[in-house]
């Protein structure tokens, strides 16, 4: 068995949250996703604090960050895990809806590590998150730290 | 200025100005005799003359005649010998000759001054109304630069709303139009045993409508794009750009028997990737257009009308178009054909218009129903734009 990183998500809209899953449950990746529903919770997790007081610690090997989130929004999580020491490893993708070159050029003035565009097509869509989850969660390295299944 | 002010107050009641005539004069005569009373000799010519002088200045070229004539008499009469009478001697001719002749002088030196001084004053008055003229206008365009700067702001707001209409829209719409789908996929996934072929096809459109929706909102976003983005002009190779262009699309129409024609291009003057967006519409346009013919025909050149502006065309022997629909051809989401004739949006010309508008050029469009059509969009020249630059101040 593949060693399989841990995946957190950062989604406010249910039907994406389950869109994704679903794409990530067809290609058996859906075994270490963490689901958070807004940059607030996104951040207690990462910090394992609040509600996330007891988990174990170690960051996830990668972060799915939408961009237009309640509470805090996906710039601002960016912004403060790339400027946090314990944080700034973790691989952040950005996978929004937004086209718009002004997100674009904002995220990768914060370091993000990609940013992709969600399709509108279901297949396209499906064929993204699983690429995505595949690529970070087995092929790629995560940093020292990272929680491995 | 005070001074020269009461300076040029004059009398203007002509009863007055004569008036000040004989007053002076009678004033001189006066002043002369009692000076004479006291023994004073030969103070009566400065005196008098001092009366004409000042009638000139005061009263005019009227009064100073009648003054010379009554100073002349009154001369005569009071001062010459023999004493109070109109007569004149042998012996005082000469010096009653002189007294006129240097009242004349004077009373023409004065005349000439107060002419002089006329005109200047006029001059004056003139050069007064100028400034008042001239403060009114630069009232004027302050007010005008004030309105300017209150309109650019308030398209400057508009703006921004439009900017953030767009970003909302991008954002927003496309969230549930990517649930639609993905939703409506996974239900024919599901339940694809269970339906039967007419509930697979009602899936089969929601799933089309949705991407056909997906495909206009794109456009849509893209063409808003086009007419805020700033343009960042240079010059372009427009040869070597259809080229590429050309070059690119062979690569997808591999499969189809097209024969093209590119002819000699200028360079022109203008933002690159805009002018590579209205190549690659135009192009795409004309192979789709000429799906069914065998071979299908597309030619590029340009007509060169005078050494400002070029005007580049498109032709191809394709499906054509009714030229009684001309207008409709560039606007947005207009089309001509039917969506299962040749797909698409109907955004692709109206994009073209939109990014030659900004560069200055028009676009125009000839064609009849099965015969093919040819677009043309004019631009400056490369040259002609250098130059314009050199002589701009």
């Amino acid at each position: 068995m593949t060693i399989l990183g841990r995946i957190l998500i950062v989604e406010d809209d249910p039907n994406d949250v389950e869109l994704t899953l679903t794409a990530l449950t067809d290609y058996n990746l859906a075994n270490e996703v963490v689901i958070t529903r807004d940059g607030q919770q996104a951040l207690d997790y990462l910090h394992c604090r609040g509600e996330f007081n007891t988990r174990s610690s170690g960051n996830p090997a990668v972060m799915l960050l939408d961009l237009k989130l309640p509470k805090v929004g996906g710039l601002e999580v960016l912004q403060q895990i790339k400027s946090d020491e314990r944080l700034k490893m973790i691989p952040v993708v950005v996978l929004t809806s937004s086209h718009e070159e002004k997100d674009m050029m904002k995220s990768y003035s914060l370091g993000v590590n990609a940013y992709v565009v969600k399709p509108v097509d279901f297949h396209e869509f499906v064929n993204a998150v699983k690429e995505l989850g595949v690529f970070w969660a087995v092929i790629n390295e995560p940093p020292p730290g990272s929680v491995k299944k | 200025m005070a001074y020269w002010n009461q300076e040029f107050q004059r009398i203007h009641s002509p009863i007055v100005r004569y008036g000040f005539s004989v007053v002076s004069v009678a004033i001189a005569v006066g002043v002369a005799l009692a000076l004479g009373y006291y023994e004073f000799r030969d103070v009566e010519l400065p005196v008098l003359t001092l009366a004409i002088a000042l009638t000139t200045w005061y009263a005019g070229a009227g009064p100073s005649v009648l003054a010379v004539l009554l100073s002349s008499a009154c001369f005569d009469y009071f001062f010459t010998e023999p004493l109070y009478s109109f007569g004149v001697s042998g012996r005082d001719l000469p010096y009653f000759f002189i007294f006129v002749v240097w009242a004349a002088i004077v009373a023409s030196f004065s005349a000439v001054r107060r002419r002089i001084e006329d005109s200047l004053r006029q001059a004056r008055d003139n050069l007064q109304v100028e400034l008042e003229q001239r403060r009114h206008r630069e009232d004027e365009i302050r007010k005008l630069n004030q309105e300017l700067g209150k309109r650019a702001a308030e398209l400057e707001a508009t703006n921004k709303e439009l900017e953030s209409f767009a970003y909302s829209v991008s954002h927003d719409l496309r969230a549930p139009l990517r649930h639609m789908v993905g939703y409506s996929e996974l239900l024919q996934r599901q339940a694809s045993s269970l339906l039967d072929e007419k509930s697979q096809r009602f899936i089969q459109t929601i799933l089309d409508s949705a991407k056909r929706m997906g495909n206009l909102i794109d456009d849509l976003l893209a063409f808003s794009r086009i007419g805020r983005a700033e343009t960042r002009k240079t010059e372009v190779d427009l040869e070597q750009l259809v080229k590429e262009v050309v070059a690119e699309i062979r690569q997808d129409t591999k499969s189809r028997d097209i024969a093209w024609k590119i002819g000699a291009l200028p360079v022109c003057y203008g933002d690159r990737s805009m002018l590579r967006l209205v190549i690659v519409n135009l192009v795409s346009n004309a192979v789709k257009f000429t799906r069914m013919r065998r071979p299908a025909e597309i030619e590029i050149g340009c007509v060169d009308h005078n050494k400002k502006e070029v005007e580049v065309f498109v032709r191809d022997n394709g499906a054509g178009f009714d030229m009684q629909y001309v207008d409709k051809l560039f606007g947005v989401f207009q089309r001509l054909h039917l969506p299962e004739q040749f797909e698409g949006t109907g955004i692709g010309l109206a994009t073209v218009q939109r990014i030659i508008h900004r560069h200055g050029g028009t676009v125009r469009g000839e064609g009849a129903v099965d015969k093919g059509a040819t677009f043309y969009f004019s631009l400056s020249k490369a040259q002609h734009a250098a130059e314009m630059t050199e002589n701009a101040p």
